[in-house]
C-alpha cells in the first residue's frame, strides 16, 4: 500500500475475515450479557445494591457495541462515514419534529434505519451504536442503550436486504417486529443501570405492571413490548417514504441498494444485471494499464 | 496547566465508572456535589444546569413514582392506598440509584461541557477507528447546527409556496413529508460530494497521519490516565467479585 | 505512500515536466449512470497540458459536471456509472469497460487527487466539517498524507497566500462569505500541489470583486504550470482569456479552438450559453426567443381603487428583534459561532417603496446590503420591527406567511428547498387543487410548466433536472398561483442561456398579466435591462 498507484488492490479476505470476528465477539458479548442478565435477574434486584448486575449490563452491552464499532467502521467506504453523522443528525432533528407534532413516541431512529437502507446491516449496526455513543455526549444516560441501538440498525438493514422495502405495507411490519426485538434486549439495561425508564409516561406504564406484582425486569420488557414495536413501525414507515422519494440516481448510487434490490421497480433487467457485474465483480480485473 | 482531552475523558469516564460500582449514595452525592462544583468553577454550570436539568428530572421522577408507589418487593409500608404503597424499600431504591445516575450523568456532562472539541478530535489520532470516530463526532457537531438552520430555510421557502401547516394529524403528516423530503435529499447529496472531495484528500488512507493542531499532553497525563483506566477496570472486577461473592 | 508529494516541494512541481505530454487525458467512448439507458457523455476525447487554460462551455444539463468529476476522480467509474473508454493520468493509462472485464480498474482516489485537484460547484460539500479553523482545513489533506508539521505550517501559509486566505486562517470555514468559501475550497484542492486543477462553475455567483480576485489566482497557476481546466455555462471575461474553448453539447463535444475562432463564427456555440451582458453573445445572430422585456405597456392603475400592488411604508427592521429565527433548543457549544451578544445593527432603515400592477422594479446592491432581507419582508416571513407591508391595499401584518404566499409568490436562491414531489408536474400541481377546481388546476400546472419550457420533463425527477430547470420549475410552482406580486432572488444564478430567456418571458408575461415584480439581484446589468425602475439598496436605505 506504500506504491502511488492509481488503482486500488482488490480487498484481501485476511481483513474480511479479522472484521467478521470482531463482528461475531461483539454480538457474542451482546447476547451473552443478555442471557446472563435474564437468568440472574431475579436475586438482583431485591437483594443488596443491585449494582453488579448494573456494571455486568453496562460493561457488557457496551463492550459489545464497541467491538461493532471496531469491526465495522474502519472498513466501511468513505461514502458510508460520510453518511454516518448525517443519520446521527437526523435522528435528532426528524425525531424531535415528529416527536414534537404527530405522536408521542421516541421515534430517534430515523437516520439509522435510513443508513441501514441505504448501507446495509453493518452501516445500520455501526450508526446505531454511534448515534447512542455520540447522543450521550449530551445525555449520557443513553449510553447504555448502543448495543439495543447497534441491534435495530442491523435488523433494519437485513429487514431491507430481503426486500421487506419492496412494498410499501411491509415495511410498518419489519418494524414492528423490529420494535419487539430492539424493545426485549433493551429492557435489562433500563431494569439494571437505571432501575426505570427515562420517561414519565413510560415510568407509569412500568408502574402499572409492578402493581400486579411483576419484577422490574418483565414490567419493563412489557412496557418496551408496549410502545417500541409501535415505535418502529413508525420509523420504517417514516423511512419508506424518504427513500421513495429520493431520485433513482441518488438511490442507485449505493452498491446495497443496487446489489440487493431493496427497493421495488428500480432496475430493467439489463441494466441490473450490470450493475451487479459492476459491484461485486470484486476482484476488479484491469483490462490493460499502459505504460 | 492544560488537560489534554483524553486525560478529563478519562478522569470522567472512570469518576462515573468507580461511582457506579461502589454504589454507596453517599459516595454518589459527594462526586455530584463536587462535579457541580467544578462546573461552577469552570464557568460551564450555566449550560450545564439545563443540559443535566433535562436529563435528570424526567428520570428522577420516573424513578420515585414507579418504585415509590409500586415496589413489591417492599415490606416496610409506609402508606397504602389501593394498589399503590409507598414503601422505605422502594423510596430508599429510587433514591439510591437516583444519586447513583446523577453522579455519573453530571461527571460525564462536565466532560463534555469543558472539553474543546477540536482539541478531541486532535488528540485521537487520525488513524483508523479513533479517527473515523472522531470524524463522526466531530460532524455531528458541525452539522447539528447547520442543519437546524436548514430546516428553517426550508420551511421558510415552502411558506412562500403557499403550505400553510394545518391543524390534525394528517395535514402534519404531510407538512413533514414536505419538510423531511427536501433535507434528507439534500443532506445525502452533499454527503455524496463530501466524501469524494474527504478521498480526494486522503481520507481512506491507511498510512501514518501527522496533525496540524498541537495538543498538549504529558509524561504525567498519560501515566495517569493509564491509572484511571486501570483503576476503572479494578473497580468494576472488585465489584463483580463482590457481587458473586455475595450472593 | 507519498514520495513524490513529500520530497518535492509542496507546492511547485513545474519544471521537471514535459510541456508537449498532456498530464491527463481522457477518451469517453460511453459513460453511463446506473440504470440509466441513455449515456450521459459519448464520444470525448480531451488533452490538457500544462500551464494551460482550458475551459469547457456548455448549458445546463449538458453533462460538465459529471465529466468534471469523472476527470478528477470523484465518479469512479464502476460504482458512479459504467465507462468505455480511457482515462489517462501522468502516463498512466487506465481502460474501462472492456468487454471481457466489464467493471475495469478501481481507481484510488486519494493518488488521483493528489494530481488532480476539483473545485465542485458548492464550495461548502467539500469542507470535511471536522476542522475548526481555515488553517487546519487546509491541512487536512497534508495530515492524511503524514506530512512533518514544519512542511505543512509553511504550505498552510503558502496557499493561504495564493488564495488570499491569510487574514482568515484562524477562522471557522463556516463563518466565510461565498467568495471566501470558494477560494478555500480551491486551496483545499491546489494545497497537495496537483499538477490539474478542475473546476466546476466558479465564477458563479461571486460579485466583479471576488471574480477579478478569482481570475488572477487561476493566472497564477496556470504561470507556474498547472492545468487549470474551468466548466461554466456563462462566458464570463476571465474566460476569454484561455488557450482552448471546448463546447459541451448533450454530453459531447461539438466544437473545440480559441475563444477568438469560436467567437468568430457565429452559431458555434449553442444558445444555453450565456453571456453576463446580455441574452445575446457576439458571434450569435439568432438570439433565444426572447419575450418583449420591459412590457411596453405603462404599468396599468388599475381601474378599481389605485392601490399600489405592493406598498412599503416606512420598514425598519433589525434581526433579533421580532424575527422569527429558531429557537434552538439542541444548539451546541463549540461548533456554533453564532452571533449573540452584541446588539443588532438595524439592517433596513425606513423603507418605503411602491410598486403598481404591471411594474417591474429591480432592487440592486453590493452583497449583504439586505436585499434578501428585505424581499422576506414581502410575504412575510420576517415582520418589520416598524412599518407597514401592504398587498393590494391590505396590509399583511398578522396573516401566516403561509397565507400571504397567494397573493405574493417569492422564489429564493435555492430552488431545492422547495420541491419536494416525485415528478415535475405533481410538484407545480401540488396545492392547487386546494384553489381551484381539479380540472383547472391541472390545466394551470401543464401551462405554469410551459411557460418555463419544462413540459417535456413533466415526469421527471425535479432533482434530477439540471440547476437551471430546477430554478425554472420552482418559478413555474409559484406562477401557476397566479400571485399579484412576484418577488425574486437573484433569478439570474444558476440560470443558463436558454433558461435565462424563458425566466425573461415569463417574468415578462406575468407583468403583462397585471403582476407586480420585484426583483432582487447583483447584476445591475440584468437590473437595467429588466426593469422599469431600478433602485439601489444601501446602507440600509433605497436610493433610486
Amino acid at each position: 500500500m506504500s506504491s502511488p498507484s492509481l488503482t486500488l488492490p482488490s480487498p484481501g479476505p485476511a481483513a474480511a475475515r479479522k472484521r467478521r470476528l470482531l463482528e461475531i465477539l461483539g454480538a457474542v458479548a451482546i447476547a451473552g450479557t443478555y442471557v446472563y442478565l435474564v437468568l440472574n435477574q431475579p436475586t438482583d434486584i431485591t437483594g443488596g445494591p443491585g449494582s453488579a448486575s448494573a456494571l455486568i449490563a453496562l460493561s457488557g452491552f457496551l463492550v459489545g457495541a464497541v467491538l461493532l464499532i471496531v469491526a465495522v467502521l474502519p472498513t466501511l467506504p468513505a461514502s458510508t462515514v460520510v453518511l454516518i453523522p448525517v443519520a446521527l443528525v437526523l435522528n435528532i432533528v426528524l425525531g424531535q419534529f415528529v416527536g414534537s407534532t404527530l405522536v408521542p413516541f421516541y421515534l430517534d431512529a430515523i437516520g439509522t434505519v435510513l443508513i441501514a437502507v441505504l448501507a446495509g446491516p453493518a452501516a445500520g449496526a455501526a450508526t446505531g451504536a454511534l448515534s447512542s455513543i455520540v447522543w450521550s455526549f449530551f445525555n449520557p444516560t443513553v449510553l447504555p442503550f448502543a448495543a439495543g441501538a447497534a441491534l435495530i440498525g442491523c435488523l433494519a438493514g437485513l429487514a431491507a436486504r430481503h426486500g421487506m422495502f419492496r412494498r410499501f405495507y411491509l415495511a410498518p411490519v419489519a418494524g414492528f417486529v423490529t420494535g419487539i426485538i430492539g424493545g426485549v434486549v433493551s429492557a435489562p439495561v433500563a431494569a439494571f443501570v437505571f432501575g426505570g425508564t427515562s420517561g414519565v409516561a413510560t415510568g407509569a406504564i412500568v408502574s402499572a405492571f409492578r402493581s400486579m406484582g411483576d419484577t422490574l425486569l418483565a414490567a419493563i420488557t412489557k412496557q418496551a413490548l408496549i410502545s417500541d414495536p409501535m415505535d418502529k413501525a413508525i420509523v420504517f414507515t417514516v423511512v419508506a417514504v424518504l427513500v421513495y422519494a429520493l431520485p433513482r440516481r441518488t438511490r442507485l448510487q449505493f452498491p446495497f441498494i443496487r446489489r440487493h434490490r431493496v427497493l421495488a421497480g428500480q432496475a430493467s433487467n439489463e441494466a441490473r444485471t450490470q450493475a451487479a457485474a459492476a459491484t461485486t465483480g470484486s476482484p476488479a480485473q484491469p483490462t490493460g494499464q499502459g505504460s | 496547566m492544560r488537560l489534554n482531552p483524553l486525560t478529563s475523558l478519562a478522569l470522567a469516564g472512570a469518576t462515573a465508572v468507580i461511582t457506579t460500582a461502589a454504589a454507596s449514595w453517599p459516595l454518589s452525592l459527594a462526586v455530584a456535589a463536587a462535579a457541580l462544583a467544578l462546573a461552577v468553577r469552570g464557568g460551564i454550570a450555566r449550560r450545564l444546569l439545563p443540559a443535566a436539568a433535562a436529563v435528570l428530572v424526567p428520570l428522577c421522577l420516573s424513578l420515585l413514582i414507579m418504585h415509590g408507589l409500586f415496589f413489591p418487593e417492599g415490606w416496610t409500608v409506609l402508606v397504602q392506598w389501593g394498589p399503590a404503597r409507598i414503601t422505605v424499600e422502594g423510596l430508599a431504591f429510587a433514591l439510591e440509584r437516583a444519586a447513583q445516575i446523577a453522579a455519573a450523568v453530571l461527571a460525564l456532562l462536565v466532560f463534555s461541557f469543558s472539553v474543546h472539541v477540536p482539541d478531541l478530535v486532535a488528540a485521537l489520532s487520525a488513524r483508523g477507528v479513533q479517527g473515523r470516530f472522531a470524524f463522526v463526532l466531530a460532524s455531528t457537531l458541525t452539522l447539528l447546527p447547520a442543519v437546524t438552520s436548514r430546516v428553517h430555510r426550508i420551511r421558510q421557502a415552502q411558506e412562500s409556496r403557499g403550505l400553510v401547516i394545518r391543524p390534525g394529524l394528517l395535514h402534519r403528516a404531510t407538512a413533514f413529508r414536505l419538510q423531511a423530503v427536501p433535507l434528507v435529499l439534500s443532506l445525502i447529496e452533499e454527503a455524496g460530494t463530501r466524501a469524494a472531495a474527504l478521498e480526494a484528500r486522503g481520507f481512506s488512507n491507511t498510512g501514518p497521519r501527522t496533525s496540524y493542531r498541537a495538543v498538549p499532553d504529558s509524561r504525567l497525563q498519560r501515566t495517569l490516565r493509564a491509572v484511571l483506566v486501570l483503576a476503572a477496570t479494578a473497580a468494576v472486577a472488585a465489584r463483580l467479585w463482590l457481587g458473586r461473592a455475595g450472593t | 505512500m507519498a514520495e513524490a508529494h513529500n520530497s518535492e516541494g509542496i507546492q511547485d512541481h513545474g519544471d521537471a515536466q514535459d510541456p508537449a505530454q498532456p498530464i491527463l487525458s481522457a477518451g469517453i467512448r460511453t459513460f453511463t449512470f446506473p440504470d440509466d439507458g441513455v449515456p450521459v457523455l459519448r464520444g470525448i476525447d480531451l488533452a490538457f497540458l500544462p500551464g494551460t487554460l482550458t475551459v469547457v462551455l456548455g448549458p445546463s444539463g449538458s453533462g460538465k459536471s459529471t465529466l468534471g468529476r469523472l476527470l478528477a476522480g470523484w465518479l469512479p467509474p464502476g460504482g458512479g456509472g459504467t465507462l468505455h473508454g480511457f482515462l489517462e493520468l501522468a502516463g498512466t493509462r487506465l481502460h474501462f469497460g472492456g468487454a471481457d472485464h466489464p467493471p475495469g480498474p478501481r481507481i484510488n482516489p486519494s493518488a488521483w487527487g493528489r494530481q488532480v485537484g476539483f473545485v465542485p460547484q458548492d464550495p461548502a460539500s467539500v469542507l470535511s466539517t471536522v476542522k475548526a479553523t481555515v488553517a487546519e482545513e487546509l491541512a487536512f489533506g497534508l495530515e492524511n498524507a503524514a506530512v512533518g508539521r514544519a512542511a505543512m505550517t509553511a504550505a498552510v501559509e503558502q496557499t493561504a497566500a495564493l488564495v488570499g486566505l491569510t487574514e482568515l486562517l484562524e477562522h471557522n470555514p463556516v463563518q466565510l462569505s461565498g467568495g471566501q468559501l470558494r477560494r478555500l475550497a480551491i486551496g483545499c484542492a491546489v494545497i497537495a500541489g496537483p499538477r490539474i486543477l478542475i473546476m466546476d462553475e466558479p465564477f458563479a455567483s461571486l460579485d466583479s470583486a471576488g471574480s477579478a480576485r478569482l481570475a488572477g489566482l487561476v493566472r497564477k497557476l496556470v504561470k507556474r504550470g498547472t492545468a487549470v481546466v474551468i466548466f461554466s455555462q456563462v462566458v464570463d471575461a476571465p474566460l476569454l482569456e484561455a488557450g482552448t474553448w471546448l463546447v459541451l453539447a448533450e454530453g459531447s463535444i461539438r466544437a473545440g479552438g480559441t475563444p477568438a475562432e469560436l467567437l468568430a463564427r457565429p452559431g458555434m456555440l449553442p444558445a444555453g450559453i450565456r453571456y453576463p451582458s446580455g441574452p445575446s453573445g457576439p458571434g450569435q445572430d439568432e438570439a433565444p426567443p426572447t419575450a418583449p422585456l420591459k412590457p411596453h405597456v405603462q404599468p396599468r392603475r388599475q381601474a378599481t381603487p389605485a392601490a399600489p400592488a405592493l406598498e412599503l411604508r416606512e420598514l425598519s427592521f433589525s434581526y433579533g428583534a421580532g424575527d422569527r429565527t429558531p429557537r434552538r433548543r439542541i444548539r451546541r457549544r463549540g461548533a456554533a459561532h453564532e452571533p449573540q451578544g452584541t446588539p443588532p445593527p438595524e439592517v433596513l432603515k425606513g423603507i418605503s417603496l411602491a410598486v403598481h400592477a404591471g411594474e417591474i422594479v429591480a432592487v440592486t446592491g453590493p452583497n449583504g446590503a439586505g436585499k434578501s432581507t428585505l424581499l422576506r419582508h414581502l410575504n412575510g416571513l420576517l415582520r418589520p420591527t416598524s412599518g407597514q407591508i401592504l398587498v393590494g391595499g391590505v396590509e399583511i401584518a398578522g396573516t401566516p406567511a403561509g397565507v400571504v404566499a397567494q397573493r405574493v409568490g417569492l422564489l429564493f436562491q435555492q430552488p431545492r428547498d422547495q420541491l419536494f414531489e416525485r415528478t415535475a408536474l405533481r410538484e407545480v400541481h401540488f396545492g392547487l387543487d386546494q384553489l381551484y377546481s381539479s380540472t383547472e388546476a391541472g390545466e394551470r400546472a401543464s401551462t405554469a410548466l410551459e411557460t418555463v419550457g419544462l413540459a417535456g420533463s413533466a415526469h421527471g425527477h425535479p432533482v434530477e433536472l439540471p440547476a437551471s430547470s430546477q430554478r425554472l420549475l420552482a418559478l413555474a410552482t409559484v406562477l401557476a398561483r397566479n400571485p399579484s406580486v412576484l418577488a425574486l432572488d437573484e433569478p439570474t444564478v444558476a440560470l443558463d442561456g436558454n433558461g435565462l430567456a424563458r425566466l425573461d418571458a415569463a417574468v415578462g408575461a406575468a407583468a403583462e398579466e397585471g403582476a407586480a415584480v420585484v426583483l432582487v439581484t447583483h447584476d445591475l446589468t440584468y437590473a437595467r435591462r429588466m426593469a422599469h425602475r431600478v433602485v439601489t439598496l444601501e446602507g440600509g436605505q433605497l436610493l433610486p
